[in-house]
């Protein structure tokens, strides 16, 4: 992964003093200091309200501390049987984790196949993708797959929700663009002397080779999905929801308990920024070098 | 290429993804297993989906006792949202063609259910259960309303609307008008000229909050009373035609709620939605058009601290009927005759009295509006308001409203209309044109 | 991120001879050569037979259904050719979401593609805790839509939301109905979406700036060129591509916009009393799932795909002069 080292600005403009472009100024630091502040602010907010009470919710001035009810709201959350929520969560855990097993091993797949081997059709196919990423999917075939579902009795449940999800032009664009950077080409041919099976080469060559950008797709896609609201608010139901559906009946079923919704928004959005905390660095390093590579 | 640690990390990511894919397949198929039906002894529940604002429905205490009476059919009572038109009968009608989302025994407002009889598929015959019987308890109108177009039974009522006004005592106090309920109530005994002239001086006293709370409450008050004295009909004749336009009772409605937004006495607060409902948390209106079933929203949104704050007086203008119920057993309900059950539980005398108890909600059953208990009633949260006796003699004299098919469609259009002119956004010059056009659209 | 297909290069077929070891050379060959006709399509199959089912078949469904007039909710259906679609070429609320749509998607994507700049720039400095203020700009991808708009909906509350408390302070003394009018249902939507999305993208330009090679900017500022200078001539030319990505991104994503105003209309799907803010999207679905007009709903579908060919069909050609031509 060549981005950490270029994640170093180049050091030996340190010693040129003034003229050095890339000197942070002090206004770039306070500047960058107010965007992180605004960044985390609706987040604090967040607990904010979610450790108060309703009152305080409503109060003005506002509240801009924390408060002590957060053990209690969190309990309420639980709780409140028609929300579902608990249900919500895993249904998005399931739902997001099979999207992005099934979107970054048929990204692979493509990605491989677009990339390093010879077939005829191959730039017409893959400009068919390319043109596939402008189609609003969900938008575009919400009536017919709303009717398609509604005839295979698929309403509520969560094939539903994952089915159309697994597959991504965007994905298979990203892996063939990494493939072909990461994979030398004369790799792939010297394994085929040896002998190996396309199969082989993808497993043997291609793979260890791809890693990184697999995660790096894994991640944008786990975040991606785990955000779906319009599709599967429309399909799902309030006893299977996946968790955005889940809030957004919580929202509509308890709406001056801000306490309770805020609790429940928040509790939403923890997965996301436990992985956002435990792989952080690779995030920011992965979606760097993904923009680049790609 | 990556370091260790880090690769270490992204296999951990994979394998908890892996393992939660395992779940996937796990919960499949014991998803399957659940949906076979299941023996005699085993519990079932049924979910009961309403919609309203605080206490809704009012049936808490009486879905306690039939759970209680009832260890092997456990009945989950979910109020879905605030709002009928907007939220909850275009997601209801949703899970009715599908076959999927609905509960085993539904609400449906007065606005719905002309609709609800024109789609005899989407509703059980409530025949089959021996609910025939139910029909002595019930006046005439409301018993009819609840058969189908095939002449089916496929609902019976819950409440009847009646009309009030709930005022705060405390804020009235404040600019210096009457507190006791026949004061108030004489205050504006002249009609709705009255109403705005105290509002007027209301509101030159206070500032921080408005005299009604919002302009389509106001509106359908009116609606309801002008609507007994124009054949009994609003948006639609009985023909199923769109009288939006030709309809006396409508443009009363329709001006008189102009005429209050034009002297600045709305909160402009959109009635059923957050803002509203923190409305009432935060003392921004005085008062508010109260069929029975309001009391149950007031004290519900407002909740304890504005107990004994709220009290009752009759309504300006004579008397109307906004609102009222129906209970129904969606056709997908996989136990359609324990769901008929509860629901002939909840529509009983003792339903519909446990109802009023809890929420104000009137009984549309005869035995239970005949009920001394009721008629003696007082409600503890609106100053022991003797509203047994202020609703009482006009239930049974309610003028039932035809509401026609698309009834739902064109009230949510049409209304947003009448938010538009109170926040703003619609001149009131264009509103009635534009209130004409919106609902025209509607019927399609 | 370059939008580069290699289309420019040749198809080197003709396959390396394997060396036949000991035994059936032929069947070897037979399956050596199988395996390198077929196998490439295998590996692409997947996505086309899935592309097929849930892309192409509600791609072409949704024209059928377009051409059908529905009853509501359970109503029968009938053929009426192209009445719906110059039905909605003539409703004006069809117009009035695709203003909005329109509208919030320049209100949200121009700023924050331009703060997003600024931001890479001053992140491609040298300072310290580099790690930290990288992280702290993308702090808004991992929290969910929803949960964006829940609390700014909260935070614009007209009686008692945060932004009219402090906008009091700056002498504002009536409070801001923030649903009530265009300009600021707008400008509350579009501030969602910048606040969700300037940081991602701030970074994805920030990696497309550090490849470019420090001895340009070292050779500009030796002729004497400012440091704004240098970011119009050198920095901003050399990440295009990067900037046409970022577009085409954000032109899908802001001419889908739904799930913001949904929220900031507590559920419903009429963006406000007379349609503000209301967008495609939600339109597209109030007509299909709460009107039951499916017919209506789809036909809006396909004007909604149109009108973002047009959008990244315009944006493209827009963003190519970046920075003069090349």
């Amino acid at each position: 992964m060549t981005a950490i080292t270029r994640v170093r600005p180049a050091g030996r403009a340190r010693g040129d003093g003034k003229r050095d472009p890339f000197r942070a100024t002090p206004l770039t630091k306070i500047a960058l200091g107010f965007t992180v502040l605004l960044s985390a602010f609706p987040i604090y907010w967040m607990i904010i309200i979610a450790s108060r009470t309703n009152s305080d919710a409503v109060d003005v001035p506002p509240p801009l501390l924390p408060g002590g009810n957060l053990g209690e709201n969190v309990q309420r959350v639980l709780n409140t049987e028609d929300a579902h929520f608990l249900t919500g969560l895993l249904n998005s855990l399931i739902v997001t984790s099979t999207v992005t097993v099934s979107v970054v091993i048929i990204s692979t797949f493509a990605g491989f196949a677009f990339a390093r081997l010879h077939f005829r059709g191959r730039n017409l196919l893959l400009g068919s993708i390319l043109l596939t990423m402008m189609v609003p999917l969900q938008q575009m075939g919400i009536v017919p797959l709303y009717q398609l579902m509604v005839s295979l009795g698929w309403v509520g449940t969560l094939k539903a929700v994952i089915l159309p999800y697994l597959l991504n032009g965007f994905g298979v664009f990203m892996m063939t663009q990494y493939t072909d950077q990461a994979v030398p080409e004369e790799l792939v041919e010297a394994a085929r002397v040896d002998g190996a099976s396309t199969l082989r080469i993808w497993w043997n060559v291609i793979l260890p080779a791809v890693r990184p950008g697999m995660a790096v797709l894994a991640l944008q896609t786990f975040m991606l999905n785990w955000n779906e609201f319009m599709w599967p608010m429309i399909v799902l139901t309030p006893e299977n929801p996946t968790v955005q559906v889940s809030i957004s009946f919580l929202t509509a079923a308890h709406t001056t308990d801000y306490v309770l919704i805020f609790t429940g928004t928040a509790l939403s959005v923890l997965p996301l920024i436990v992985v956002f905390v435990a792989f952080g660095r690779q995030i920011v390093g992965g979606l760097m070098e993904g923009a680049v590579k790609a | 290429m990556m370091n260790n640690m880090r690769r270490g990390r992204m296999l951990a990511v994979a394998s908890v993804m892996t393992a939660a894919l395992g779940i996937t397949t796990a919960c499949s198929s014991s998803d399957t297993g659940s949906s076979s039906s299941p023996a005699p002894a085993e519990t079932i529940t049924l979910t009961l989906q309403t919609f309203g604002g605080g206490t809704n429905f009012g049936y808490k205490s009486a879905v306690e006792k039939w759970n209680a009476e009832h260890p092997n059919v456990q009945v989950k009572y979910n109020n879905l949202t605030d709002s009928f038109e907007n939220v909850y009968w275009p997601q209801m009608l949703q899970w009715l063609q599908s076959g999927t989302g609905a509960g085993d025994v539904v609400g449906v407002d007065e606005g719905g259910m002309g609709l609800a009889k024109a789609r005899p598929q989407f509703f059980t015959d409530l025949g089959q259960y021996g609910l025939q019987s139910r029909q002595a308890d019930f006046p005439a109108w409301k018993w009819e309303n609840g058969l189908n177009s095939e002449g089916k039974l496929f609902a019976l009522g819950t409440d009847v609307g009646g009309m009030s006004i709930c005022y705060r005592t405390d804020l009235f106090k404040k600019a210096g008008l009457p507190t006791d309920r026949d004061e108030v109530s004489k205050l504006w005994s002249g009609g709705w000229d009255d109403f705005v002239k105290a509002g007027q001086d209301f509101q030159a006293k206070v500032k921080d909050a408005k005299f009604v709370d919002s302009i389509n409450t106001i509106y359908n008050v009116v609606l309801s009373q002008e609507a007994a004295k124009n054949g009994n009909v609003t948006y639609f004749d009985k023909n199923q035609q769109l009288i939006v336009d030709k309809n006396p009772a409508v443009k009363t409605a329709f001006d008189f709620s102009s005429k209050i937004s034009q002297a600045g006495l709305t909160a402009k607060l959109q009635n059923f939605t957050d803002p509203w409902s923190t409305g009432f948390v935060k003392s921004q209106f005085a008062t508010l058009g109260c069929p029975g079933w309001m009391l149950g929203v007031v004290s519900g949104t407002a909740g304890d601290r504005f107990k004994g704050k709220w009290d009752v007086a009759t309504v300006p203008g004579g008397g109307g009927n906004w609102g009222g119920s129906w209970l129904a057993v969606p056709k997908q309900s996989k136990h359609p005759k324990q769901a008929a059950e509860l629901l002939n539980f909840l529509t009983s005398p003792e339903g519909q009295l446990m109802a009023f108890k809890e929420g104000g909600n009137l009984p549309s059953s005869i035995p239970a509006q005949d009920n001394p208990g009721l008629q003696s009633a007082t409600n503890a949260y609106f100053s022991d308001a003797p509203i047994g006796k202020i609703f009482g003699p006009s239930i049974k004299s309610l003028q039932p409203t035809f509401l026609g098919e698309k009834h739902a469609q064109v009230k949510r259009e049409v209304e947003q209309v009448l938010n538009g002119m109170d926040q703003g956004s619609v001149p009131y010059g264009q509103a009635w044109q534009k209130f004409i056009e919106a609902g025209q659209k509607a019927a399609g | 991120m370059s939008v580069n297909l290699h289309t420019e290069r040749a198809d080197p077929a003709p396959p390396p001879p394997g060396p036949g070891r000991h035994h059936s050379r032929s069947s070897r060959r037979f399956w050596s050569q199988m395996d390198l006709k077929a196998t490439p399509y295998f590996l692409i199959s997947p996505y086309f037979i899935l592309f097929a089912i849930f892309g192409l078949f509600p791609l072409v469904f949704t024209l059928w259904v377009s051409l059908q007039d529905y009853g509501l909710a359970g109503g029968d259906a009938s053929f009426t050719g192209l009445k719906n679609y110059t039905k909605l070429l003539a409703d004006a609320d069809f117009w009035n979401a695709v203003i909005n749509t329109v509208g919030i998607f320049a209100l949200a994507t121009v700023p924050q593609l331009f703060l997003a700049l600024m931001l890479a720039n001053a992140l491609n400095k040298r300072l310290r805790g580099r790690l930290f203020f990288r992280l702290g700009v993308l702090l808004p991808l991992v929290t969910s839509v929803v949960a964006v708009a829940i609390v700014f909906t909260q935070l614009y509350g007209r009686d008692f939301g945060l932004f009219n408390w402090l906008l009091g302070f700056l002498g504002v003394d009536h409070h801001i109905d923030w649903q009530s009018a265009k300009w600021s249902s707008w400008t509350a939507i579009a501030s969602m979406v910048d606040w969700r999305w300037t940081g991602y993208n701030a970074i994805i330009y920030l990696a497309g700036m550090q490849t470019i090679p420090r001895d340009l900017y070292e050779a500009a500022s030796i002729d004497g060129a400012s440091s704004r200078r240098q970011f119009w001539s050198i920095t901003l030319p050399m990440i295009r591509p990067t900037i046409i990505f970022t577009v085409f991104v954000s032109t899908i994503g802001g001419l889908t916009l739904f799930a913001e105003p949904v929220m900031f209309a507590s559920n419903r799907m009429d963006g406000g009393a007379t349609g503000q803010f209301q967008t495609i999207a939600m339109y597209i679905v109030e007509q299909g799932f709460r009107n039951f007009d499916y017919g209506y709903a789809a036909a809006a579908a396909w004007l909604l795909f149109i009108l973002i060919l047009l959008g990244v069909g315009i944006n493209y050609t827009f963003v190519r002069r970046i920075g003069g031509s090349k």
